[in-house]
């Protein structure tokens, strides 16, 4: 029986993660399957969209498949293998940053004036086992173009009825997941066809590519320009991340049914949490995740990446920003032509069944303005600090310290007060072990009524007053209404 | 004193469009808080102070009615919560468009399409740098309410609700056939399309407004089903995200034929206060 993975579109592939993937593992009782992040390339350009799928399956190879809806039957040169590295290539350049000043020393001895820049990718691991169903049913499914892509074995089906498919897939040796049938019938519906992957043993090299599979590329025509997410949630039950790294030739890429929220940039924090810089963020994407009802999702990059764009292409930059040779890799089929713009969006969506019922979707904007979520650490001035602007300066660090604990709270929702001595110190060292570094149990402020729960803002009170406002002069006018009849 | 003021106050207010400003500008004020939207005050206040003069400098040379103000802060605040764009001249272009679109696209006395509509319209079409965005609003049930709730108040007293239940019924009801019964998708899906912030202010905003909907009640609801199932088709089959827009600015154009075929009393905002009530070429 083979594993399957019925995902929007793909899997992934072995990083430093063990398995990540948008879709759904099957295997039988006793495996473990890990099913955290997968990563996706869209290239947008017209009707036309490339989509490369991560690959992160990591298990054996003869238990790998995958399922995947896609508007129309493809060719065989729709169907790309592409390389690994630019997915890693692509995460480090847009990844979440943390960025490192000096201070200098005010009594006027020399201090080091670089500026530093760490890095570290935030992780999810969430582990879900499935069991696989047999059902009998008879299939209307016809193969409509079948190819061998180098290790690869592809199928394109297109198919009557959900149970017909079902069966299908069951009698070739997959298994899939009881709900799956539910998810498929919709899409069969919508005329949708099905590009199911596995892979060829024969062609297989083991010791090519570390042993990992390689990414597939695809390319579809469509003015749909979404992702089917749906069938990775068919079985369920945890939260699911994907990174979607998206470029186009006019701007940003924003999800159109959902709310796209850029996540909190350019915040002071304290230096102690360089060491802890992914759990970190991984907490202030959770924090931010609550805050927007767990229904958003995420832009943490957003660039000009034009090769032959003169600006700026990161600031600070954690990784090389791509050129021409990984923005073709990417799939993007502009990148050699002059004066077209390639524009580099990265969002992050974490999503259940519950908060997410729709597939993405997606439209391209004019929205040229650049976006990173980075965050500021600030390494005091060392020496002497005895002089009177010493003094002063001093003063301003431990103001500066508390600020960074307050926004270490509000951001990441960790319990500062075990911090204490940070602010006079600047150590991290936690004073009572009660103290732990998150507080979960913060109750999430989301509904716009509450006023004075945590985390109140001026803002709200101004909402409060217009609101108000609204409702006293409705109580005004229904008197006025009423006298009058 | 007092009751003077209070009588003053009654028949100022007795002017629905003193509720329309405050229940849009609660969903800005709201949208900029909560939602965390761009808050670039000089767009915002580019699009306030243009409408504005546009709206004087065209009362000046027309009716000298400078109560029509009211109906500029309507529609900037339309144009604050729909339009995205990244630069000011944009954000005025929308605006300055949208104000004179009321003063020079008329017929029988009325404006042919809705201004923050035409603004938005011209602003894509002329500039490379306009954008609606139609899931900022997002879809949370809470937001369903208040919109629903604060919209019905608003167009009871318009008296154009016949327009919005009708948009949503049609709208709903075609959805749901495709997508629950057909496609066999679960009633969430449909009520997540349903709730849509963009799709509930449109339908409680946009196409309420009384001077650019036809005058008869049955026009208007033969119109508002057009505006529903056209719409349905375009999302649903040909993938226009931001067909609503568009369709508005076709629809309005059969507005006059409508009003030709079916005749009814023109709607009149001061309807309520005594002042204005004879004055046929009351501009909104």
């Amino acid at each position: 029986m083979k594993k399957v993975i019925l995902t929007l579109m793909a899997i992934a592939s072995v990083g430093q993660l063990a398995m990540a993937f948008c879709g759904f593992y099957v295997a039988k009782a006793g495996a473990d399957l890990y099913n955290n992040k997968s990563e996706v390339i869209l290239v947008r350009d017209g009707s036309n969209t490339t989509i490369t799928m991560s690959n992160d399956f990591s298990g054996n190879v003869k238990d790998f498949a995958m399922v995947v809806p896609v508007p129309n039957v493809l060719d065989r040169s729709d169907i790309q293998i592409a390389d690994r590295s630019i997915f890693q290539m692509l995460d480090a350049y847009s990844a979440p940053r943390l960025v490192e000043y000096y201070d200098y020393n005010p009594c006027g001895l020399p201090m080091p004036s670089m500026m530093d820049v760490s890095m570290e990718k935030e992780s999810t691991t969430k582990m879900a086992t499935y069991t696989a169903r047999k059902d009998n049913f008879n299939y209307k499914v016809t193969i409509e173009a079948q190819y061998s892509v180098e290790e690869y074995d592809i199928v394109l089906l297109s198919a009557k009825d959900a149970s017909g498919l079902k069966r299908w897939l069951v009698d070739n040796g997959y298994s899939i997941p009881a709900k799956a049938e539910h998810v498929l019938e919709p899409y069969i519906k919508s005329g949708l066809k099905f590009f199911v992957v596995k892979v060829d043993l024969n062609k297989y090299n083991p010791k090519a590519n570390g042993g990992f599979l390689r990414p597939l590329q695809i390319k579809v025509k469509s003015d749909k320009f979404m992702l089917p997410i749906r069938l990775g949630m068919a079985n369920s039950v945890g939260e699911q991340d994907m990174i979607v790294y998206a470029f186009s030739k006019r701007g940003r890429v924003e999800c159109t049914n959902y709310r796209t929220v850029k996540m909190p940039t350019d915040n002071l924090v304290p230096t102690f949490i360089k060491p802890k810089f992914g759990t970190f963020y991984t907490d202030v994407f959770k924090n931010e995740y609550r805050k927007v009802g767990k229904n958003a999702v995420f832009l943490e990059y957003a660039w000009n990446v034009t090769p032959t764009f003169n600006g700026m292409k990161c600031d600070p930059c954690v990784g090389n920003p791509p050129y021409t040779r990984e923005i073709t890799m990417a799939g993007v089929p502009w990148a050699n032509q002059n004066g077209v713009t390639t524009f580099f969006t990265r969002l992050h969506v974490r999503y259940t069944l519950d908060k997410f019922p729709e597939d993405l979707f997606f439209q391209e904007t004019p929205n040229t303005e650049m976006y990173q979520a980075r965050y500021v650490i600030t390494n005091p001035a060392t020496g002497d600090l005895s002089c009177a602007e010493g003094r002063v300066y001093q003063d301003k660090l431990r103001l500066r310290r508390r600020k960074e604990l307050i926004e270490l709270a509000s951001l990441a929702r960790w319990n500062t007060d075990s911090y204490y001595d940070y602010i006079a110190h600047g150590t991290d060292k936690v004073r009572s072990n009660k103290a732990k570094e998150t507080d979960h149990n913060i109750k999430n402020i989301n509904v716009p009524f509450w006023f004075f729960g945590k985390g109140s803002t001026p803002h709200k009170g101004l909402f409060l007053l217009v609101f108000g406002m609204l409702i006293v002069y409705s109580v005004k006018r229904l008197k006025l209404t009423l006298v009058k009849g | 004193m007092y009751s003077k003021i209070s009588a003053h106050f009654n028949k100022e207010t007795a002017d629905p469009r003193y509720f329309q400003i405050l229940y849009l500008g609660s969903f800005l004020v709201y949208g900029l808080c909560f939602l965390g939207w761009d808050g670039d005050a000089i767009k915002y206040i580019a699009i306030f102070a243009s409408a504005i003069v546009t709206q004087m400098v065209f009362s000046y040379f027309t009716t000298k009615q400078y109560s029509s103000v009211k109906s500029a802060l309507i529609t900037s605040l339309g144009l604050s919560l729909l339009l995205k764009t990244g630069t000011i001249e944009t954000a005025i272009l929308a605006s300055v468009f949208a104000i004179s679109s009321k003063f020079l696209i008329r017929v029988n006395h009325k404006h042919l399409f809705n201004p923050a509509n035409f603004g938005i319209v011209a602003a894509i079409l002329l500039t490379n740098d306009a954008w609606v965005s139609p899931g900022q609003w997002g879809s949370s049930v809470l937001l369903w309410f208040i919109v629903g709730a604060g919209g019905l108040m608003m167009i009871l007293k318009v008296g154009r609700i016949d327009t919005s239940i009708t948009f949503l019924l049609v709208f709903g009801a075609l959805l749901f056939i495709r997508h629950v019964i057909y496609l066999g998708w679960e009633p969430q899906v449909w009520l997540h399309k349903m709730s849509n912030g963009t799709l509930l202010l449109y339908a409680f905003f946009m196409i309420t407004d009384p001077m650019t909907t036809p005058n008869h009640i049955k026009a208007r609801i033969l119109w508002s089903s057009l505006l529903g199932g056209a719409l349905f088709v375009l999302s649903t089959f040909f993938y226009v995200q931001t067909a609503a827009i568009w369709l508005l600015f076709g629809v309005s154009l059969l507005t006059p034929i409508f009003d030709k075929l079916l005749i009814a009393t023109k709607y009149q905002w001061n309807n309520l206060t005594a002042s204005t009530i004879n004055n046929p070429n009351q501009t909104t």
